[in-house]
């Protein structure tokens, strides 16, 4: 997947067009409906554990839940009507997102990535220690990575 | 990445070195977030400027702290607007707390 520079003009809002290909299509979306992945338990208002099931935890778990829930709604609306996002253009397929979508996929995708490095027993990357592969942590392993391709592919339009 | 028992050090902007006012509302909480190793650079810069309106070199500053010392304190804000902050970043899934100022 890659970014095309040079907004379209066709709406008030700018668009970001990325080339991607029907293969990539396929594993954006299979990536997408991973959703969501980290664990309702994840957040933490605080390191102090003083605050563990104090109001503002529950808040943060509320806001969260909430947020999951508008993200899970707009993935269906992808999953129902994927045209509204992937165009063809001559010669080409692309990912077509205005801002705020490209805000909204970041964090889902973001969701995925994080969530399964948990799922992984939350690898010192840099170290390149080899994760001991299992079935049920490749499909992990694959989707940390997968989602982090994509991110960065998103991010160039930012840079 | 583990988190690290480095000090918190304050951020390096106007704001935060003004001295306090009976002006100002107590801002007795830290925003601080920490390293997780699986979030890219570009991103968590993309999140901070997003978060919190900086230029990019300010974003990336504070990023490379995370990065290099496995946490940096973001912003000392009143409980509410620490919290917002808080909230905003966690929608991101990075590592972030508000802690009370000691």
């Amino acid at each position: 997947m890659k970014f095309l520079p040079g907004p379209k003009k066709e709406s008030a809002e700018p668009l970001l067009a990325f080339r991607i290909s029907a293969r990539e299509e396929a594993l954006l979306l299979a990536t997408l409906r991973l959703y969501p992945v980290l664990a309702n338990g994840h957040h933490r208002i605080s390191q102090d554990p003083k605050t563990a099931g104090s109001a503002e935890q529950r808040l943060l778990e509320e806001s969260m839940a909430q947020l999951r829930a508008a993200h899970r709604r707009k993935l269906d609306e992808l999953f129902l009507a994927p045209q509204r996002f992937f165009k063809d253009a001559p010669e080409e397929r692309r990912l077509v997102l205005t801002g705020a979508q490209l805000e909204w996929l970041l964090q889902v995708l973001n969701d995925i990535k994080v969530g399964s490095w948990v799922q992984l027993g939350c690898p010192e990357l840099e170290k390149a220690a080899p994760v001991n592969l299992t079935r049920p942590n490749a499909r992990s392993l694959q989707a940390m990575h997968l989602s982090g391709e994509f991110q960065a592919a998103l991010l160039e339009a930012v840079k | 990445m583990p988190e690290t028992s480095a000090p918190i050090t304050v951020p390096d902007t106007e704001e935060e070195q003004k001295p306090k006012s009976k002006d100002r509302p107590d801002r007795g909480f830290l925003v601080i977030c920490w390293n997780d190793p699986v979030n890219l650079m570009d991103y968590v810069t993309h999140v901070f400027q997003v978060v919190f309106g900086w230029p990019k070199a300010k974003a990336e500053r504070h990023m490379l702290q995370v990065h290099q010392t496995g946490k940096s304190l973001l912003a000392r804000e009143t409980f509410e607007k620490a919290e917002h902050y808080v909230h905003q970043l966690q929608g991101y899934s990075l590592h972030a707390t508000m802690e009370r100022e000691e």
